[in-house]
């Protein structure tokens, strides 16, 4: 038999292309003729366009054309928000200005430097209004908002009650703050009309066919005469989800000018134009009986979005199921303020929430003497307290065991303020992390080559998650052909559809696509092969054929085989190919689906200079079917790298006065660095889920990122006995403990 | 030193020297008593090339290595962890330039030497001789002791093998350091180009000179991405606060974003397109893929270029130290672990 | 970025006559310079390009060090004798900035390193330092990152090198060549304060060109730390640094040396703590005191009273570290 690919560590198969420069990213698509546009950014929070004067602009040498409100050509969809994902986006359609950085004006000249010059001598007058762009200096307006991820609020139970019924509570608000995604490619669009209804996108994203809607949409198009390409994205962790008002921009200016356009935004305008994380001030209420039962959970959330678009950061979601409480109310609440609309970051909703949560059950836990872990594995869901459903899998309680032991939590003295190294004072913490599994529908194309090789499509994309190389192995296990024999062809909506690669089920729901395609496409071959006077397997049952190394053969008889290269030849056809279009599997009605996992971390602190190191993180991680070892513990490494960032770098600031963003760059803007982050222990715990889908994967690009906060902030708790709920946890908060 | 001097040869007894730092303090030929010797005249050597590798190599050979270079004259011994140097004072300058006069190697070019444990002339290789073909009969006589050839009378065949490998590295030493050689002028021309106006530029780019007419203010990430479809050199930031754009400039890793490309003439670029020969990934490279050292990609050609300005300098050896060093090169995709490990096998290889 | 001229000239007096006109900038690695000319922050007239100049030597000089203002950042740190000699100088480079960037920077360009003020870097909002008399909007801004000491009504700009606090410890001397003279400043009187015009940020005169600084022999090369606290554990400007040096005899302290970074408007050498260490034993009550006098008269804004804590706890963990007692 073959060796099964599928849960084998392989090399990513695009791993030669990105080691020697040769993955193309968006901008990097050479078209001919290409001229290059820049966005010019208000420099007021709110108000109105007066007038804006780009004589200067437009004389400038190699300059083509300066578009603004005033001589844009105007398209009556852009308006046009067919989805509650859809983000609202500004293309110089009127003179109103929404938040600082808006784009007010685009220049397109025929080299980049022209451009950029050409950019800075646009000049507005506006009519400005008081800019708001902080959540606190608001919260008197918080409204209540349904979330995408289910009831604006939830009261379970009864939660007076349950408080009434606690030994121990604790009551704290936390506060995270504006995060930006910072990929590392900004995002850019190479624009090039074909005629007055055709349009040819390369653009950084995660969802090729959201792009291709939203654009179809506001350009008045047919979404076929729209195609989005994208073979590489430089990253994209929520913000390139769906496209924002430089693509529309991008095709606006090369309109305009007749050419073809690239468009990259720079480094500052990603802290404003392509979303962000919210801020959210959270407030716990928790109660637990003598026996370290959860009495009782109250969690309100307020977070920011803009004032033309919804976006909610749905922080209480991992409430409504974590944990076996019989009284639990949440609520989350929205501020509306002069800032761009916010949207999916890296674990939306999870990363923020668990912190809060984590954080409070850590508090309680050291409140009424428990050992922090023993309360969260008291309090463990069996089924989801939410739904009541079973879970389709779950094996947090091994995932607990597995770090637990890896760190070695038992051995550290539950005291706080008692570890050290010289200056350094050392504390452990725990958390513990979950994400929801969905999958969503997808279709994928099947296609046999008469050399015995396939190339498999569709329209997914890879957004450093892996998908060209886990969706390899899925094709090879189910065509029983070697990697190499497999080409595996994503980034066109010139392929059938296929989700956005965001929330973590690109897995999830193009990987039981492809699998299914195949398998018909293999079954295809069968029936081909055994109708075939010429094969050998002519007049076999379907069941009684196996596929092995690109052949069909008999299962009583291997030595009757029929290569796959064969069949196509004598078909007489160019190749075999099956379409095929995958619902979410049924059985996923009858359960919860969801990744969980144990998160661990040892951190220093200088008691002294206030400076944190992690020393160390432990995370043991369960979510269904693991496709690629390798490429699965990168994502792992990397959602914990959030982590740290949460914990103690990530901090976008608004000037209070302005509302307009102060750290603009990644300089001001801290992400973690190689310094920042030490080896990290990944266990991946093996889970078999039948209910799923049919490869029994639930993604898991999410899964480590929520709890590490929490894990940190409570590890530093544990060495100097200082509690911060307001992240990041920067050396300034510790030296003023 | 004698007024009839002969022109040093292979052979020939090699002739001691002291040179004198500010300090008085000697640093001499004598001290290699019983011991091999390479003497390196490397003008663009400093002292941040690899000095822990010379160490280490110095050890296994049991040979004492002289550089003689534009800031200095070092002396490294295998037995010892601090290097003697003397910096280029007036003395020293004047004593290294008739040091290499008499050794016969015109001023600003480079030559080495290796001398055996007698004392004997073992290589010479100067700027008129070819570096491969020293090399190479450098290695065909380590290759004589290997397949049991006589050596030459008077020294034995230890002594050989030990001389071979000497000679190899010192010359391996010698090509490493050539930066801006001797084949190349010091200085790009002077040049005055108006406000407005375009300018001719010659980029030695991988190894190819490629000439380009550009605006002055395009950067050398800008004219690598946007003229010569060289776009394995990302633009993360364009502010030097990401690394993405990380290409080597005479082997050491610059942000090109920060580098106009004007201003890049003369100088040696390395971008990730030049790395592999032909199909033969660098280590770096290889090592990168098998450690799964990137998801999304695009700070990838960055951290690699990085990693190898890092592995030749050879001065961050452990975990941590490769981090606080390659902390310039930002991976949002968090791929830090893995390059780290990447790196430290691929240190092995190179 | 604004249009330019560029000259790249055959040697130093050519170069100082290109820079005598207009608003010419000299360009040496580039790290600040061609990052503030693409934000426009920085708009000269003429580009000098003096990188290619051979002003990079590092060499002796009697009893101190010569160091060539086009010597690159990493071959001053890894230079045998300051290595040897002045490791703060050493330990200063190296916890600034990136691998890339120190390969750039040179010691001339890192003299004239302009400030992260957020402010000043962004076109839109008001600075007195990159448009004068335009107003500060740092004041009553974001102030995290900002300056408690030498700051004015009109600035309160952070001066961001690490290198330079180094400097400002070691005595260093920089040597200029402008029209017709050349001078050598004492790096004290180097960097001037804001005051009312924080556009001015040092004694050079236009086309002045840096061509090297001087170190003195250095009696603290046994006893001196520099110590940078930071928001992550590199790449990352100073909250707090402090670079310090102690000459200690039969267990008292003959002098000592105590310059900041990430806390004041320039390189800021703090004297009174110095003279308050003279006489006394090294130990933590002693650093203690002199960390106190170290910090004289803050003047913190909305976000940066922290430093005024930082900043003296640095001073002490420097004077530990240097010390050996940490």
């Amino acid at each position: 038999m073959t060796r099964p690919l599928i849960g084998t560590g392989i090399d990513r198969v695009d791993g030669r292309k990105k080691v020697t420069g040769g993955a193309t990213y968006a901008a990097e698509v050479q078209v001919a003729n290409v001229t290059h546009a820049v966005i010019v950014g208000s420099t007021i929070g709110r108000g109105k366009i007066k007038a804006i004067d780009i004589t200067a602009a437009q004389a400038a040498p190699g300059v083509l054309a300066v578009i603004t409100h005033d001589n844009a050509p105007k398209f009556p969809g852009v308006s046009h928000k067919a989805e509650a994902n859809d983000r609202a986006v500004q293309g110089l359609q009127d003179d109103i200005v929404l938040y600082h950085d808006q784009p007010i004006a685009v220049v397109v000249a025929d080299t980049l430097e022209r451009a950029q010059h050409a950019a800075t001598l646009v000049t507005a007058e506006y009519d400005a209004a008081a800019a708001v762009g902080d959540v606190e200096a608001d919260l008197g307006s918080a409204y209540i908002v349904e979330t995408p991820r289910g009831p604006a609020e939830i009261h379970r139970g009864d939660l007076a009650a349950g408080m009434a019924a606690a030994k121990t509570r604790v009551d704290v608000t936390y506060r995270t703050p504006v995060e930006t995604h910072n990929p590392m490619e900004p995002h850019a669009t190479i624009a090039v009309w074909q005629g007055d209804d055709h349009l040819t996108l390369y653009d950084s994203t995660q969802a090729i066919f959201t792009v291709r809607r939203r654009l179809s949409t506001m350009l008045g198009l047919s979404p076929e005469n729209v195609r989005v390409i994208n073979h590489y994205c430089g990253g994209g962790f929520g913000c390139k989800g769906a496209p924002w008002s430089h693509v529309l921009l991008a095709a606006i200016a090369a309109r305009a000018s007749g050419r073809a356009v690239k468009l990259a935004i720079t480094r500052p305008q990603m802290q404003s134009l392509v979303g962000h994380r919210p801020k959210t001030l959270q407030k716990l209420e928790l109660g637990v009986d003598g026996a370290g039962r959860l009495t009782a959970i109250r969690h309100d959330c307020v977070s920011e979005t803009s004032r033309f678009d919804v976006f909610v950061e749905s922080c209480t979601a991992v409430t409504r199921m974590l944990y076996a409480c019989p009284n639990v109310s949440t609520v989350q609440r929205l501020v509306r303020l002069d800032v761009p609309t916010p949207t999916f970051t890296r674990a939306p909703g999870e990363s923020t929430g668990t912190f809060a949560l984590e954080s409070a059950l850590d508090e309680l836990a050291y409140a009424a003497g428990l050992d922090p872990l023993e309360l969260r594995r008291k309090n463990h869901a069996d089924h989801d307290p939410e739904t009541g459903k079973p879970w389709s899998s779950k094996s947090l309680l091994a995932c607990y065991q597995r770090a637990a032991d890896a760190i070695g939590w038992s051995k550290r003295p539950a005291q706080i303020k008692t570890l050290r190294e010289g200056r350094w004072q050392i504390g452990y913490g725990v958390a513990t992390t979950t994400r929801p599994s969905r999958q969503l529908p997808a279709t994928a194309r099947a296609r046999m080559m008469p050399d015995g090789r396939a190339v498999v499509q569709a329209g997914t994309q890879d957004i450093g998650t892996g998908t060209y190389t886990v969706m390899t192995q899925v094709a090879g296990d189910a065509l029983a052909l070697p990697i190499g024999d497999i080409r595996f062809e994503l980034g066109d909506t010139a392929l059938p559809e296929a989700p956005p690669s965001v929330g973590s089920f690109t897995a999830a729901s193009t990987g039981p696509a492809v699998h299914n395609a195949c398998m018909a496409l293999r079954a295809k071959l069968i029936e081909l092969a055994t109708r075939d006077p010429a094969s050998p397997l002519r007049g076999l049952a379907a069941d009684a054929i196996d596929a092995e190394d690109g052949a069909l053969v008999a299962r009583a008889d291997r030595n009757r085989r029929d290569p796959y290269a064969a069949i196509v030849t004598r078909s007489k056809q160019p190749e075999i190919s099956v379409e095929l279009h995958t619902e979410a599997h049924k059985d996923r009605d009858n359960y919860s689906v969801g990744g969980f996992g144990a998160v661990f971390a040892k951190v220093r602190v200088d008691e002294d200079l206030g400076e944190v190191r992690v020393d160390r993180l432990v995370g043991a991680f369960a979510a269904g079917r693991i496709l690629n070892p390798k490429t699965a513990r990168s994502q792992l490494l990397g959602g914990m790298v959030w982590g740290i960032g949460q914990a103690l770098h990530e901090h976008s600031v608004r000037d209070t006065r302005t509302a307009r963003m102060v750290t603009r760059d990644l300089a001001d803007y801290h992400v973690p660095v190689h310094a920042d982050v030490p080896d990290l222990d990944i266990l991946l715990v093996p889970e078999e889920d039948p209910h799923v889908n049919e490869i029994g994967v639930k993604g898991l690009g999410e899964l480590s990122t929520p709890g590490i906060a929490a894990a940190i902030a409570n590890a530093i708790y544990h060495a100097t006995g200082v509690r911060i709920r307001d992240l990041p946890i920067t050396p300034d908060k510790l030296v003023q403990g | 030193m004698s007024s009839v001097e002969t022109p040093i040869a292979v052979g020939m007894v090699a002739p001691s020297f002291v040179l004198h730092d500010d300090a008085q303090r000697p640093l001499s030929s004598s001290e290699t008593r019983g011991r091999p010797w390479v003497l390196a005249f490397a003008r663009g050597w400093t002292p941040g090339h690899d000095a822990g590798a010379i160490r280490a190599q110095l050890r296994g050979l049991g040979a004492i290595l002289f550089v003689v270079s534009d800031a200095g004259v070092w002396s490294f011994r295998p037995d010892d962890d601090i290097e003697l140097t003397a910096g280029p004072s007036r003395r020293l300058r004047r004593e290294a330039a008739e040091l290499a006069a008499r050794w016969g190697v015109p001023s600003g070019e480079d030559g080495v030497f290796v001398v055996d444990r007698h004392g004997v002339v073992q290589l010479a290789h100067t700027p008129s001789g070819d570096l491969s073909a020293t090399l190479a009969s450098a290695l065909a006589a380590a290759g004589r002791e290997v397949i049991g050839l006589p050596p030459r009378p008077g020294i034995t065949r230890r002594d050989w093998a030990v001389m071979s490998l000497v000679a190899g590295f010192g010359l391996v030493l010698l090509h490493g350091c050539r930066t801006p050689g001797s084949d190349r002028p010091a200085a790009p021309a002077p040049v005055a180009v108006k406000a407005g106006s375009d300018v001719d530029v010659v980029l030695r780019i991988n190894g190819q000179d490629r000439r380009l007419r550009i605006d002055p203010r395009t950067s050398l990430l800008d004219a690598l991405r946007e003229h010569l479809a060289l776009t394995g050199a990302r633009k993360g930031c364009d502010h030097g606060q990401c690394g993405a754009c990380t290409v080597l400039r005479d082997g050491h890793a610059v942000n090109a974003c920060l580098t106009l490309a004007v201003a890049a003439e003369g100088a040696e670029i390395t971008t990730i397109e030049g790395l592999a020969r032909g199909e033969q990934l660098h280590p770096v490279q290889s090592q990168f893929i098998a450690h799964d050292a990137f998801q999304c990609g695009y700070c990838t050609s960055g951290q690699i270029l990085a990693a190898v300005g890092l592995l030749r300098e050879g001065r961050a050896k452990t975990d941590d130290e490769v981090r606080q060093q390659m902390s310039g090169n930002i991976c949002r995709c968090g791929a830090y672990p893995n390059i780290v490990a990447a790196i430290q096998a691929a240190r092995k290889e190179v | 970025m604004k249009p330019f001229t560029y000259v790249r000239p055959a040697d130093a007096r050519a170069a100082i006559t290109a820079a005598g006109a207009g608003s010419a900038s000299f360009l040496a690695g580039g790290t600040t310079l061609v990052d503030l000319m693409r934000l426009e922050v920085m708009t000269p007239s003429a580009v000098v390009d003096v990188s290619s100049l051979p002003l990079a030597a590092i060499e002796r000089a009697g009893d101190g060090l010569r160091i060539g203002a086009m010597a690159r950042n990493t071959a001053v740190a890894t230079h045998p004798i300051v290595v040897e000699r002045y490791p703060l100088l050493a330990q200063a480079l190296l916890a600034g900035a990136s691998q890339q960037v120190r390969n750039m920077a040179t010691v001339g360009g890192n003299l004239l390193q302009r400030t992260r003020c957020p402010y000043f870097r962004d076109l839109a909002v008001a600075c007195n330092k990159r448009a004068p008399g335009s107003g500060c909007s740092a004041l009553d801004g974001f102030t995290r990152s900002h300056a408690i000491l030498g700051t004015s009504a009109s600035c309160i700009a952070t001066h961001p090198s690490d290198m330079c606090v180094a400097l400002a410890a070691l005595d260093a001397v920089v040597h200029t060549r402008g029209a017709g003279r050349e001078r050598a400043i004492p790096f004290g009187e180097f960097h001037t304060l804001p005051g009312d015009h924080p556009e001015v940020e040092n004694v050079l005169e236009p086309g002045e060109l840096v061509t090297h600084i001087e170190l003195p022999a250095s009696p603290f090369a046994a006893h001196t730390h520099y110590v940078k606290v930071r928001d992550r554990a590199a790449f990352a400007f100073a909250l707090a640094a402090a670079g310090v040096g102690l000459d200690v005899a039969d267990g008292k302290i003959r002098a000592a040396r105590i310059a900041l970074g990430g806390v004041a408007t320039r390189p800021w050498r703090a004297t009174e703590a110095e003279q308050a260490l003279v006489g006394q034993a090294p130990g933590r009550a002693s650093f203690e005191r002199a960390a106190a006098a170290a910090i004289v008269d803050p003047k913190p804004r909305r976000d940066n009273a922290f430093k005024i804590v930082l900043a003296k706890r640095t001073i002490v963990r420097a004077l530990e570290l240097a010390w050996g007692a940490a």
